[in-house]
């Protein structure tokens, strides 16, 4: 049984990529999976913070690509779950110090070892995603509720979408107090523009801020709703059908399709 | 020679440098590039903002959307349905820079040149962006170029003009992490200064949020001022409409006194006023206050 290899994927930076691959990694793990995270942002690594494993760091992804360690002396395991562990990105070296097919042989190794792989891709489309890309089979879409963040995501959704790997949306962020006095887009309006498949949506949490500085992912805290989400949202990735919460509908659609048209 | 802008108001028309481009003595305009290595932080609506402020002190200001490909400066200005030519067509000479720039719906002065959508960062000749940026501050007083994320080819593109540098920083361990990593890159020719954004006191009153001196503890960077998170920041971008113009707001009047500081006018550095306490808060530091 092969493992799936993911990449999680935004165009726009600071939606939440990180997050939710720690997050959907660790949700993965404590449901018995064994989950490896891969951080494809070289030079601009974080994921390391988010789990707060940063100061166990001894080799990265780029000695792991010139052959100086074997992948399993990179590996970081997290000990506070059964089976998940990290693949640090170097901190001081540049995103083509790796070719896509020296990433893609990495995603591979880690695969043999693993039920799911997660690969971490930096913001943007340049050579640092499409290395994040290349070894993946399925690809998940972070986008905020926001005019910028969707048509970042569309192009991106554009340039997987040539590949045949399935594509998936997390809406991240959402105020639905906000949706509702018609400040913000809704889930619909997001699916429609995009129209890919919805894996999750998540709300808003302050919580978030407070554990990502402390390397502490929010599904470590049970009383949060946002374990919940997240754990509703590995099911779907599993393949159960697990129904959506839905919010109100205002539309503000009209200048979001102009705004895409225009681009 | 093209004017698609106001009718009226030919883009440097009026102002001395664009006519005497041979003459030595030109005092040429800043260029300032606003980057963060962390995406998400507010780039792009720090620099619609700053150049509204900027414009509306009389400035005659450019913006440049160097992220080419994921473009979206022309959004938060509310332009995107204006944008004709881009960087790209101006760079590969299809186009005169005149029939590039789109004129702000709002101020004569403030204008932008859009990112390609449809092209790659690889695609910019570093020395032609240089040369672009050079051709701008003859004419314009504040070039503001808007970076991508990320320290690769667009972030190298973007800084290649630039003589200045305003990172922009979140209160959040990964995003000073990569602002400091951007600061080491850039060194000491682009005398970084800082903006702290999405501040919310009430969040660093209760310990959940680094502080601005928390922030400033490990960047160490001059700060030009603290904007604070507000819900209006989305509204406002969602509809193109810089909170900047909007003076009354506390906000709007922060992007104004950074602009003014910008510009060098001795005024302090705009902190978010400390967040009205709430009922329960109030109550417990009574509480407190009585059993001390």
């Amino acid at each position: 049984m092969s493992a799936r290899k993911i990449v999680v994927t935004s165009g726009k930076g600071g939606v939440g990529k990180t997050t939710t691959t720690a997050n959907l990694g660790a949700t993965l793990a404590k449901r018995g999976k064994r989950v490896v995270l891969i951080d494809a942002d070289i030079g601009l690594r974080n994921l390391d913070l988010v789990l707060g494993l940063e100061k166990r760091i001894v080799f990265d992804l780029v000695e792991v690509a010139e052959g100086r360690c074997q992948l399993r002396q990179a590996l970081i395991k997290d000990k506070r779950f059964e089976a998940l562990s990290i693949l640090p990105a170097a901190q001081t070296r540049e995103k083509d110090a790796i070719s896509p097919e020296q990433f893609a042989e990495i995603v591979d190794r880690a695969a043999e070892i693993a039920d799911y792989v997660l690969v971490d891709s930096p913001a943007g489309i340049e050579s640092g995603f499409r290395n994040a890309v290349a070894g993946a089979g399925e690809a998940i879409v972070v986008t905020t509720p926001e005019v910028s963040a969707i048509r970042d995501a569309d192009r991106v959704v554009g340039k997987i979408a040539g590949s045949g790997k399935p594509i998936r949306l997390i809406v991240n962020r959402l105020r639905p107090e906000m949706v509702r006095s018609g400040d913000m887009l809704s889930v619909d309006d997001v699916c429609q523009v995009l129209s890919v498949e919805l894996l999750g949506i998540v709300p808003d949490d302050e919580e978030v801020i407070d554990t990502t500085n402390r390397g502490e992912p929010i599904v470590l805290n049970e009383t949060n709703r946002l374990c919940a989400i997240y754990e509703k949202i590995a099911r779907r990735l599993e393949g159960e059908l697990v129904p959506f919460t839905s919010f109100d509908n205002p539309s503000f659609l009209g200048r979001l399709m102009g705004a895409l048209k225009a681009g | 020679m093209h004017q698609l802008q106001s009718d009226d108001h030919a883009v440097g028309g009026d102002t001395p440098a664009a006519e005497n481009v041979e003459a030595k003595d030109v005092k040429l305009g800043r260029s300032i590039v606003l980057t963060s290595g962390k995406g998400g932080v507010g780039k792009t609506t720090t620099t619609a903002n700053l150049g509204t402020a900027l414009a509306a002190r009389g400035a005659r200001v450019v913006m440049i959307d160097a992220d080419i490909g994921l473009r979206n400066l022309d959004i938060v200005l509310g332009l995107e349905n204006r944008v004709r030519h881009h960087l790209l067509d101006v760079l590969e000479e299809r186009v005169e820079i005149d029939d590039a720039l789109v004129a702000d719906k709002r101020s004569e002065h403030l204008f932008l040149l859009a990112a390609a959508q449809a092209r790659e960062k690889e695609d910019v000749e570093t020395a032609k962006m240089q040369a672009l940026v050079t051709k701008l501050r003859e004419r314009f007083d504040y070039v503001l170029i808007d970076s991508p994320a990320g320290i690769e080819q667009g972030f190298k593109n973007a800084v290649a003009g630039a003589d200045e540098a305003i990172v922009v920083c979140t209160p959040e361990v990964a995003a000073v992490r990569d602002v400091d990593r951007v600061v080491g890159l850039l060194g000491n020719r682009f005398r970084p200064q800082l903006i702290i954004n999405r501040l919310r006191p009430q969040l660093v009153r209760k310990g959940k949020m680094l502080s601005v001196d928390d922030v400033n503890a490990i960047l160490r960077l001059p700060l030009l001022g603290v904007i604070a998170d507000e819900p209006e920041i989305i509204v406002t971008t969602n509809k193109g409409e810089p909170l900047a113009l909007r003076t009354a707001t506390p906000t709007g009047a922060a992007y104004h006194a950074i602009a003014a500081r910008v510009a060098g006018d001795d005024v302090a550095a705009p902190m978010p006023a400390a967040a009205k306490v709430s009922l329960f808060e109030r109550l417990g530091s009574m509480f407190s206050g009585a059993r001390r």
